[in-house]
């Protein structure tokens, strides 16, 4: 079935199998790999990408769904030679370990900034709770999101 | 400026932030087929019969069974060989590779796995550890498996109860009896822990190929290149330098990913495909294929009324599933470390390594210290109570101490037990006067400290390569797992040369290129492979003063390094860059410098006395904890945690924190709801559905890791190593935080659920009605 689609702003046709996820399309017919499966039942946040500027588990997300919407993945945001600020925070805070679950973790900051702008520490805790990382960053995300919210 | 103690950003960052790292799930090869595994459905059974046929005939499709094993030896293990690449006539846990498939795509590999047939027949299952070691039980190997080098228990006779042991260790000093019966209070209690999953984000991943010649070469998300490396070489019966291991980032690994796992299924089923071939594991495989060994700790301990500890005997079980894996060397670890921090005069310490029909437990970060610690501590708690003395004081009472003797008989030094136990429980104002409680919530404060050895002997060799242009390569076979070990060995080496850290480029595990590494565990990076690197980079420095001495004619004593410059001192103007240097050598701007080092442990322990030297270095950590427990509910908030770890030298003290944090989450997650559940050998909550991982939401409401700095004798710049140190003490610090807050109501299974804190507070309050 026929999906038109904005991806990471280009615009585009793709032929999509009925049970074909929003990741299989990202990764597989793209080549986008930069954002990661880690549990396929959209509960660790690793496979987080922006439609339409919120953020979703591209796992669970069927491609037949993205019809006339826009998405945005990691490779998405930053542009030639300068990264998003959230990118940069995260630099600068050390908010990475493995990295496995950092491009859901990014984008996930993204839709919370864009909602909140100003969040505070319990909203930001609450908005990514289902972005989970085993390695352990979180002290260093939410340092790089109060730099972010307070800027 | 010195690279040594500075938070620099780590060089992986702007990969890992842009999406653009490589991880082995990311990798295609031209040609490359999909692979999908079936798995047994029962927890014990034989394997009557598999016919394939139907799935063969699908196009394209290649389907592995044991059938196709028939020229090697079907089994591997990295201490006993017992393992099956498919099963051959038996199943011994739900989950249990029986055929695997590959195919053109993902879904044609899942259509033909519906078509193969099996017919089990079904055999009595165990599931308790210490039900598996009594005689007449249900028994998984039926014959002793043949042992690896790097097996490294007692002899088969010392500790056999039935077949179901695979391994045992013993050490002992003193004479407890007497210990016991001179001690004016004796505790004796028994502690479990369950199962639980290491979470890497990152499944297990491989993709293997074969070449025209005969050799094996593959990609893989692993911690153990070399090891693995050999593993696969004996396996397929090919010379080392046939067998072509290679790693990109890993996605997480916490001890899954150490040693062979889904490397020789891949390979056989790319040897049968003739064409490459990709495993990535469904996080429900990830279940079926690495746990941590949940435990049975009885510990029996004589103190005197002044708080002594004069005897101590310890008794640990470890449930190593259907497979032995590192199991042996988890256990023999357990073993030793089990006494805890101190100078006991008596002790008896003993540890078995025991088969179930549950999915093989393997490496998990804590490596045994972890089951024995929680143990420990939480005793301790109980007899500090009972004393009348407080906690922290009881237990500086009895500390080990610098050139102390432990009970392997070997001598301890760079001790900090005090120090890190006195800076967790300050910075939880430990001795302060409680908040006022409020109705139906409890507050409570706990504290446990840790000893931890690490993998003793061991061997690690780096290659420094100075390039014409005066930039630097370091290979070695080290993984960056997370732990940021590319940037902080690159830091090592700008240091050890005198130049700017981003001209040194640390190498991905490559074994063709890169050399042996005993592996990326055991918190042993940064003391075994950086020593290492820091000597091989001295190599390098050594052959570039000599050229400067030629070029600049003057004795070597007299020349300074700074910045990639060489100089005579006082004399800044007549400097030769690296690159010049080469350049004069050489003739023109090619060739480069080479230096090559192997830093090598010894030690290890007597097969029948357990003594010997456990460990190369030693690591000294405490936490403490404070709670608030819903009397209502059982639910416990962590407030606050704080741990202390001795590092020997932060080089990245940013990078130390980050370890120390992972290290208290997973500790937090064990401590309050992690655990593999099964019904009847079935596991119940294989996903990330039912199965919960520490989310921003579990964190404690503040934590503070605080990093000792006290020298190791042999690490680089006086580094130790700091990945698992802190992730023993943290339950044990929860579970007596918890007791504190409710009177003594002691816990001793983990997790620490609400209906377990409901159960205690019960039984509390029915014993002091009937006291």
């Amino acid at each position: 079935m026929n999906v038109a689609v904005t991806v990471n702003e280009r615009r585009m046709t793709l032929d999509v199998r009925p049970n074909e996820t929003l990741i299989e399309v990202l990764r597989e017919r793209l080549g986008l790999r930069g954002t990661e499966e880690a549990c396929g039942v959209g509960v660790c946040g690793s496979c987080t990408v922006l439609i339409d500027g919120r953020p979703v588990s591209s796992c669970l997300v069927l491609a037949a769904d993205i019809d006339g919407r826009a998405v945005t993945s990691i490779e998405g945001i930053g542009t030639d030679g300068r990264l998003d600020p959230v990118q940069e925070a995260f630099l600068e805070h050390h908010a990475f370990q493995c990295g496995f679950c950092t491009a859901g973790m990014i984008m996930a900051v993204k839709g919370l900034l864009a909602e909140k702008p100003r969040a505070t520490r319990e909203e930001a805790k609450d908005y990514l709770g289902g972005n989970l990382c085993r390695c352990g960053t979180y002290e260093e995300v939410l340092a790089a999101v109060e730099s972010l919210t307070k800027a | 400026m010195s690279m040594i103690g500075k938070s620099i950003r780590r060089s992986d960052g702007p990969l890992k932030v842009t999406g653009q790292a490589q991880y082995t799930v990311d990798i295609d090869l031209p040609g490359m087929l999909h692979a999908k595994v079936l798995r047994s459905p029962y927890p014990h059974a034989r394997l009557v019969r598999i016919d394939a046929s139907a799935a063969e005939a699908l196009p394209g499709v290649v389907v592995l069974t044991a059938a196709d094993l028939t020229d090697l030896d079907n089994a591997f293990g990295v201490t006993l060989k017992d393992q099956p690449i498919v099963a051959i006539d038996r199943v011994r846990y739900v989950g249990d590779p029986v055929a695997a498939v590959a195919a053109d795509t993902i879904p044609a590999a899942e259509a033909a796995l519906e078509l193969i047939e099996v017919e089990y027949d079904p055999l009595p299952v165990v599931m308790d550890a210490e039900q598996a070691m009594r005689e007449g039980s249900v028994i998984l190997h039926d014959t002793e498996r043949p042992r690896s080098p790097m097996f490294v228990g007692w002899p088969a006779e010392r500790f056999r109860r039935n077949l179901n042991v695979c391994s045992g260790y013993h050490v002992e000093q003193g004479d407890v009896e007497s210990g016991f019966a001179a001690a004016d209070h004796v505790f004796e209690d028994v502690y479990t822990l369950p199962p639980i999953q290491h979470g890497n984000m990152e499944p297990h991943a491989t993709v293997a190929s074969w070449d025209a010649r005969g050799g094996l070469s593959m990609h893989t998300s692993t911690q153990s290149p070399s090891i693995i490396r050999a593993q696969l070489a004996e396996i397929f019966g090919l010379p080392e330098n046939r067998v072509r291991v290679m790693v990109p980032y890993v996605g997480g690994g916490y001890g899954a990913k150490v040693f062979a796992k889904i490397e020789p299924l891949v390979a056989a089923l790319a040897r049968k495909a003739r064409r490459p071939v990709r495993l990535v594991l469904t996080r429900e495989e990830e279940f079926a294929t690495a746990t941590r060994h949940g435990a049975t700790v009885h510990v029996k301990t004589g103190v005197m009324n002044d708080g002594r500890i004069v005897a101590r005997e310890i008794r640990a079980i470890y449930d190593t599933g259907a497979y032995a894996d590192t199991g042996p060397r988890a256990s023999k670890k357990g073993g030793y470390n089990s006494v805890g921090p101190y100078r006991i005069p008596n002790e008896h310490l003993t540890s078995y390594c025991v088969y179930t029909n549950k999915p093989p437990a393997v490496a998990f970060r804590g490596f045994g210290v972890a089951q024995v610690c929680w143990a420990g501590e939480s005793q301790l708690d109980d007899i500090a109570r009972r004393l009348g003395i407080d906690p922290l004081e009881l237990r500086v009472r009895n500390l080990l101490r610098e050139g102390d003797t432990f009970v392997t008989g070997e001598t301890l030094h760079a001790v900090s037990t005090e120090k890190t136990a006195r800076a967790a429980t300050a910075a939880l104002d430990w001795g302060s006067a409680r908040p006022a409680p409020r109705r139906d919530v409890a507050r409570g404060r706990g504290m446990a400290c840790c000893i931890k050895s690490t993998s003793t002997p061991s061997n690690s060799s780096a290659s420094v390569r100075l390039n014409a242009d005066g930039s630097a390569h370091l290979l070695t076979s080290s993984c960056e797992i997370g732990q940021g070990s590319m940037s902080v060995l690159a830091q090592i080496v700008a240091e050890s040369l005198s130049m700017p850290v981003e001209r040194v480029t640390v190498s991905f595990p490559d074994t063709d290129v890169t050399p042996f590494d005993q592996s990326t565990l055991s918190s042993r990076t940064t003391f075994s492979v950086g020593r290492a690197a820091t000597d091989a980079a001295h190599a390098v420095r050594q052959q570039l003063l000599e050229l400067a001495a030629g070029q600049l004619e003057a004795a070597a004593d007299d020349l300074e390094i700074v910045g990639g410059s060489v100089f005579v001192r006082g004399s800044k103007a007549e400097a030769r860059t690296f690159a010049q240097l080469i350049r004069a050598h050489f003739g023109s701007p090619a060739g480069s410098l080479f230096g090559h080092s192997v830093f090598q442990t010894r030690g290890g322990l007597d097969t029948l006395t357990g003594k010997g030297k456990a460990s190369a270095t030693w690591f000294f950590s405490a936490a403490a904890a404070e709670v608030e427990v819903d009397l209502e509910t059982g639910k416990v908030t962590v407030v606050r945690i704080a741990t202390a770890a001795d590092v020997g030298r932060a080089i990245n003290p940013a990078q130390c924190h980050l370890q120390n944090e992972g290290s208290m989450l997973t500790a937090l997650g064990g401590a309050l709801f992690e655990e593999i559940a099964f019904d009847g050998g079935q596991p119940v909550n294989a996903t990330f559905l039912d199965y919960g991982l520490p989310s921003f939401e579990d964190a404690p409401l503040a934590f503070r890791s605080i990093l000792l700095e006290t020298p190791s004798l042999d690490g680089p710049f006086g580094a130790r190593g700091v990945g698992e140190s802190v992730i023993s003490p943290v339950p044990p610090a929860i579970a007596n935080a918890i007791a504190d807050a409710l009177g003594g109501a002691r816990v001793r299974s983990l997790p620490l659920s609400p209906e377990r804190v409901l159960e205690a507070i019960a039984r509390a309050s029915a014993e002091k009605v009937t006291a």
